[in-house]
């Protein structure tokens, strides 16, 4: 059907009657002249002479319709039902446009995503719900349109022999299809939301710009209201729609949020909630400042996003969720033990180190994989070990396994032992060169072995001898510590001792003094005379 | 706003910088973008309108997450003043009682002004005339006045 909708029955097989003539119309259908009659027809005469009724004879202008390179075909005879606008675009399959049979001014129109809404040309007014006098009408439409549906594809053979209908057949699938999908979600069909238009003069504009154009190459009697309401109207209308709608959507101070919401008011607690549950579920980023949430837009179609009334809202109760977030990350990074950066960088060496490359030329390589890029090595580290490890791959198998031996040893039984997983390696053996240098098809097996063969890990009062270095110092340390306040002390108190004695001595000498003081003071009632005598003896 | 050092040139960030990283990163692409746009058919006193606008907001999500979400560390939060990430002088006056929100530090410059005051976009905006929008001069600043 996409070149021609024509097709020709079997009745034209027959030859053509006498003064009939087959032509090509330059939208490649074929239709018949008679040169005689002056009489030009799509139906193929056949054996009786067509009756002037069944192929009637085309005025001057729809003639030079046909004629017209680029004029699609139109369906003239007229449809109450469909405008004539359809029959052109109803290949698009978009909007459309069903007049409502009962009541005149209205028609029906559906949008590109099934749904459907009232529209009076009349009175310029539009509405999603359905009104309530155009109800019985629209629900026999509907009855209608599931019966041409159930019956298939019948009528369609009709179709084909009517040259006059072929325009037509195109639109009637259009016309249908939203109108199945109107039907699988009713309840959206008759929402309560009341257009009004305020944008009578632009609307009505439109409607003359387009549809005057339109209306210029068809004639049909069915020339009012619905005639005239082309596509530009019924996007028109869908914004003049979509703008009250929006607006009641992203409102910043509207008080009414999504019409299911209505009934249940939430309390600004649960609406809090669920704004943070919204945020969560998206992924966002907590560290990311609000202006990219609002630029992405993501979060715009969530239900959730509009428990809140307000933007402000939104934004402080995003503040208080980041707050909350940024903390949480940090407490759990906190308990995360802390992984040896070492570790990804060496086996990512060997991965991907090759004898091939010179290291510049393996960090321009590799300078976007992650462990190229963590900041907490340094380059010249980096670059150090890249060296080491070429060079490593160069020496004989046997090196490399006595190699990876002793670096095996060197390890405490407390971290290496019979019950260590090969999955599970003490971080001082993956994080060195000696372990990564062996091919692990080779080193796997080997390391697995040896750990088979260690000892069952040391008992509590074994590990507690068996302490990290830093303990250790720290214990040498006080240790010193306390030996150099005992040798202080014991300074002390010699000196003290020493003092005392000092002071003994000093004592015991006063106590002499004061003794000789005292004889001479004692003086007998001779006084001066004893000593006088004294004297006298000494002299003589 | 000095020009952010290239990765190679400068120490490696504390930590904490991967996770700002990323946002970093976009406010830096936008930052090349809008110096590398043609000017050539727009007003001469609006070609660094998007340059001070972007430098601002930099800034402030800086600022916000040291001072109001205490996200980032004091060693990180310095890094990045250093390395040209946030201009340490703006955030210096949004901790300043009446300067909160100020957009630039060209629009509380008094001196060489015409009026020797500062921007239009410091009055609040009770005190302009009913719906009078303005955009400043320097950086197209529709008001920054801390009432506002």
């Amino acid at each position: 059907m996409v070149k021609s909708t024509y097709q020709p029955s079997p009745s034209v097989l027959q030859p053509l009657p006498p003064g009939w003539t087959e032509h090509k119309a330059p939208t490649g259908h074929t239709y018949y002249y008679n040169a005689d009659t002056k009489e030009s027809t799509y139906k193929r005469p056949g054996v009786a002479p067509p009756p002037p009724a069944s192929a009637p004879p085309l005025n001057p202008h729809e003639q030079q319709l046909r004629a017209a390179p680029d004029c699609p075909q139109i369906n003239l005879s007229d449809r109450p039902s469909r405008t004539p606008f359809m029959a052109q675009y109803g290949q698009r399959k978009a909007n459309s446009t069903v007049a409502i049979p009962g009541c005149e001014p209205w028609i029906l129109v559906y949008t590109k995503y099934g749904r459907r809404f009232a529209y009076n040309p009349a009175k310029n007014a539009s509405y999603w719900r359905i009104p309530e006098k155009l109800m019985p009408a629209i629900l026999e439409l509907d009855q209608a349109r599931i019966r041409e549906k159930a019956e298939g594809r019948a009528p369609a053979d009709q179709q084909q022999t009517e040259p006059g209908d072929n325009a037509e057949k195109p639109a009637t699938p259009a016309a249908e299809q939203p109108d199945e999908a109107a039907h699988d979600y009713d309840s959206s069909e008759y929402e309560e939301v009341e257009v009004t238009d305020d944008e009578d003069a632009e609307d009505g504009q439109g409607e003359d710009g387009n549809a005057r154009k339109r209306q210029r190459t068809e004639e049909s009697p069915a020339n009012d209201g619905p005639a005239e309401f082309t596509e530009a109207d019924i996007a028109a209308q869908l914004a003049a729609m979509n703008a009250d709608y929006g607006d009641i959507e992203m409102g910043e101070g509207g008080e009414d949020w999504e019409e299911g919401d209505e009934g249940l008011p939430l309390s600004d607690e649960d609406a809090r909630e669920l704004f943070k549950d919204l945020l969560n579920d998206f992924n966002i980023n907590p560290y990311s400042p609000w202006e990219k949430l609002i630029e992405e837009g993501k979060v715009f179609d969530d239900a959730r996003y509009a428990v809140l009334p307000t933007t402000k809202a939104r934004k402080e109760v995003w503040e208080e969720w980041s707050r909350a977030k940024i903390q949480e990350l940090k407490e759990r990074r906190a308990k995360e033990e802390k992984k040896d950066p070492r570790i990804p960088y060496m086996a990512f060496l060997q991965e991907k180190a090759t004898p091939k490359l010179y290291w510049p030329e393996f960090r321009r390589k590799y300078k976007k994989e992650d462990p190229m890029k963590d900041p907490k090595l340094s380059d010249k580290d980096r670059e150090k070990w890249y060296r080491e490890h070429i060079n490593r791959l160069k020496l004989p198998q046997s090196t490399l396994k006595a190699d990876l031996k002793k670096l095996l040893e060197s390890v405490p039984l407390s971290a290496l032992n019979n019950q260590t997983m090969a999955s599970h390696l003490p971080p001082q053996v993956l994080a060195d060169i000696r372990y990564i240098s062996l091919d692990p098809k080779i080193r796997d097996p080997f390391v697995e072995a040896y750990v088979q063969g260690l000892g069952a890990p040391p008992e509590a009062g074994e590990a507690a001898e068996q302490e990290d270095d830093a303990a250790k110092k720290a214990r040498d340390d006080r240790r010193k510590w306390e030996k150099a306040l005992e040798e202080r002390e014991r300074a002390v108190a010699e000196e003290k001792r020493r003092q005392e004695k000092r002071v003994q001595y000093e004592r015991g000498r006063l106590r002499d003094e004061e003794r000789e003081l005292e004889r001479a003071m004692h003086v007998g009632k001779r006084g001066l005379q004893s000593q006088l005598v004294g004297e006298k003896g000494e002299a003589s | 706003m000095p020009a952010i050092r290239p990765a190679s040139k400068r120490k490696a960030p504390p930590d904490g910088f991967s996770d700002i990283e990323e946002d970093l990163l976009i406010f830096g692409n936008k930052m090349k973008d809008a110096q590398n746009t043609p000017t050539d058919n727009i007003p001469k006193h609006q070609a660094q309108w998007p340059i001070f606008q972007i430098a601002h907001q930099r800034s402030r999500y800086v600022y916000e997450l040291y001072y109001e979400k205490e996200a980032i560390s004091r060693q990180l939060y310095e890094w990045l003043l250093k390395n040209g990430y946030a201009d340490a002088m703006l955030i210096a006056k949004w901790k300043k009682q009446g300067y909160e929100k100020l957009c630039c530090l060209r629009c509380i410059q008094t001196k060489e002004t015409n009026f020797n005051s500062t921007c239009v976009c410091r009055v609040p905006r009770a005190q302009m005339k009913e719906d009078q929008d303005v955009q400043c001069v320097s950086c197209g600043c529709r008001g920054c006045a801390s009432t506002d």
